[in-house]
């Protein structure tokens, strides 16, 4: 073969020659073996699913026969528009929800983490005792919230009450942990720069506003992208305790694209449209809240 | 001089009793919910009915329990009751009707499967990204970074109709196969790889190691805190998932435990203390298992690629 060629420019290098090439600029194709595992299953699970995805959102799907009648962007109107749509008011609840979620949880997990500190005892008790939500299937949490807030006056049969009842429970359960994050990133700190701070008469404050809070910013921009990303796709909580109701009070994004993919036949496209607009609604997001802190340093 | 140090110190140490006593109120509302569910559990069912806000059923009544055992007073109505006691009944229940052993031994082989595997190629892909060239690392990397942020409830369905072409819907490997490769997972291994000093590495290179030999002998060993962290945290999310093991299984007898104690609940909705009974026997192995390996978290946290 090697031998017709002469003459002719040649488009294949030989193997020699591209593997000399690749030692020189330093490249090793054993690299993508390496990654071929995790590329191939991310690829087809997330990258390849969201295509799927989109694509089901323009179509009227039947899971039953499989592919369906092609309507274009009339899913995203039915979502957005429709007679028994209840879209908006789960993006309502759901932002409320994390809206409630984030602050209950800044404002709790960061002073527990300063207070943690602070206390000279007991400290390994505090770590185990407030992480151990984190550890708990959140079905088990949500079960035995269950019965406290019956207990407490029926806070699920309201409601008014019944969406914050399950905010509280996502801030008992999630704030412990966002403790220990802060933590890490207290001790992190150089304590000279408290000590400077002291020195200059600063109050406890000012302590706080120009070295806490800055030190810690890529902590708090991890805590609240993740509470964020994570709060908005509560389902565990709202599927055992109130199943949306009453009276749609509780319903959730995430449970309303469940019910209309698994529960209500002939709905995929719909509710795939739905979960399209949440993610579009996440990324938004955390865009501008990568943004606003300035972390192009949180994942390098 | 020494005045105002006295002063500073008892300053210092008020704000420790102070900073104990807030956090004493927070451990205490952490701790509350657990007390009940045990306590829950082992009530009977009128009991519970009747006394739901109590935390302990009557018999476990402190000033009860002092008289009985402490003081010694005959009390044979007492000992009748402490007879009747239902945690055999609650947990034996949960085991005969709700099948919670076999929830648990599932949720166990599926997430020690999910832990194992995606180790594995998440260090392989972590290393490759860490330490090798080659012609597009940084946009799959890039791209693999992006995923992190795709909400699962979007990937629900789709993943949900690839699973069923695969014909893995009601099979376990449907359960865990999505979970394989995790790029979370592979973002932290990469951060802690790039930190390890290369001059290991290249004196294994030098003594003729492969890239296999060098990273089973040389990072393997060295990156240990970190792989336990990970393996921990996959652990816990593949216990926890309840969302895509309710969609992808129809059969009961695959449940893991958080769809085997939705199950229950909606089974005994007029049994609470066997619920409860079932949450405690559901939530004690994860507990058990993190307290066991709690050395290695706190270093691992700190190790998880945030600077604070």
């Amino acid at each position: 073969m090697g031998k017709t060629n002469t003459g002719a420019p040649r488009l294949w290098p030989g193997r020699t020659a591209i593997r000399a090439a690749w030692r020189r600029k330093g490249w090793e194709p054993v690299a993508y073996l390496y990654i071929a595992p995790a590329l191939a299953l991310i690829l087809t699970f997330s990258v390849f699913s969201m295509a799927v995805s989109f694509w089901m959102s323009l179509h009227d799907w039947d899971p039953l026969l499989g592919a369906g009648r092609f309507v274009g962007l009339d899913n995203y109107g039915r979502v957005l528009g429709g007679q028994d749509s209840v879209f908006w008011i789960a993006l309502r609840n759901t932002s409320l929800y994390v809206a409630t979620v984030l602050a209950g949880i800044l404002l709790t997990a960061l002073p527990l983490a300063m207070l943690c500190r602070k206390a000279r005892y007991l400290q390994g008790l505090f770590r185990t005792v407030y992480f151990l939500p984190s550890i708990t299937p959140g079905v088990v949490v949500a079960l035995v919230f269950y019965q406290l807030y019956g207990v407490w006056g029926k806070l699920l049969d309201n409601g008014g009450t019944a969406l914050p009842a399950i905010a509280l429970m996502g801030i008992w359960s999630a704030s412990g942990y966002d403790m220990l994050l802060f933590l890490a990133g207290l001790n992190e700190i150089p304590q000279e720069y408290y000590e400077a701070a002291r020195m200059d008469g600063a109050g406890a404050w000012a302590e706080f506003r120009n070295i806490t809070l800055p030190m810690l910013r890529n902590t708090l921009a991890f805590v609240t992208v993740m509470t964020i990303i994570g709060a908005y796709q509560v389902f565990a909580a709202v599927y055992i305790m109130t199943q949306g109701g009453p009276e749609h009070s509780t319903t959730v994004l995430a449970f309303d694209i469940f019910v209309n993919a698994f529960s209500v036949a002939g709905q995929m496209g719909y509710a795939s449209a739905a979960a399209w607009l949440l993610f579009l609604i996440i990324g938004v997001f955390v865009f501008l809240q990568m943004r606003l802190l300035k972390t192009k340093s949180l994942f390098e | 001089m020494k005045i105002l140090s006295l002063k500073r110190r008892l300053r210092a140490g008020l704000a420790s009793l102070l900073a104990l006593m807030v956090m004493g109120i927070g451990a205490v509302v952490m701790v509350y919910p657990y007390v009940y569910m045990v306590g829950g559990s082992l009530k009977t069912r009128s009991e519970f009915a009747t006394d739901r806000p109590a935390i302990l059923p009557p018999r476990f009544e402190p000033s009860r329990l002092f008289q009985r055992f402490v003081v010694g007073r005959k009390d044979p109505d007492y000992d009748q009751q402490l007879k009747e006691w239902p945690l055999q009944r609650n947990y034996a229940d949960a085991i005969t009707f709700g099948h919670i052993d076999r929830f648990v031994c599932n949720s166990f082989l599926y997430a020690f499967v999910i832990t194992a595997i995606s180790l594995v190629v998440n260090v392989m892909a972590a290393y490759a990204f860490a330490r090798m060239r080659f012609p597009g690392r940084d946009l799959l990397f890039g791209m693999l970074l992006m995923t992190m942020m795709i909400p699962s409830t979007v990937l629900l369905i789709p993943q949900f109709l690839l699973i069923q072409r695969l014909g893995l819907v009601d099979h376990p490997l449907g359960v865990v196969l999505p979970a394989f490769a995790d790029a979370f997972g592979i973002f932290l291994l990469r951060q802690f790889f790039i930190s390890i000093p290369t001059d290991l590495e290249s004196a294994a290179r030098v003594d003729g190691c492969s890239r296999g030999g060098i990273l089973r002998h040389v990072i393997v060993p060295l990156s240990k805190p970190v792989l336990i962290t990970l393996g921990l945290f996959t652990f816990m999310a593949a216990w926890n998932a309840f969302e895509w093991p309710l969609v992808v299984l129809s059969n009961q007898d695959l449940y893991p435990l958080t769809v085997g104690l939705a199950l229950f609940r909606d089974q005994n909705t007029q049994d609470w203390p066997r619920v409860f009974a079932a949450s405690v026997l559901g939530s004690v192995p994860l507990i058990a298992l993190f307290y066991a390996a709690q050395r290695y978290l706190v270093s691992g946290i700190t190790l998880s690629g945030i600077k604070g």
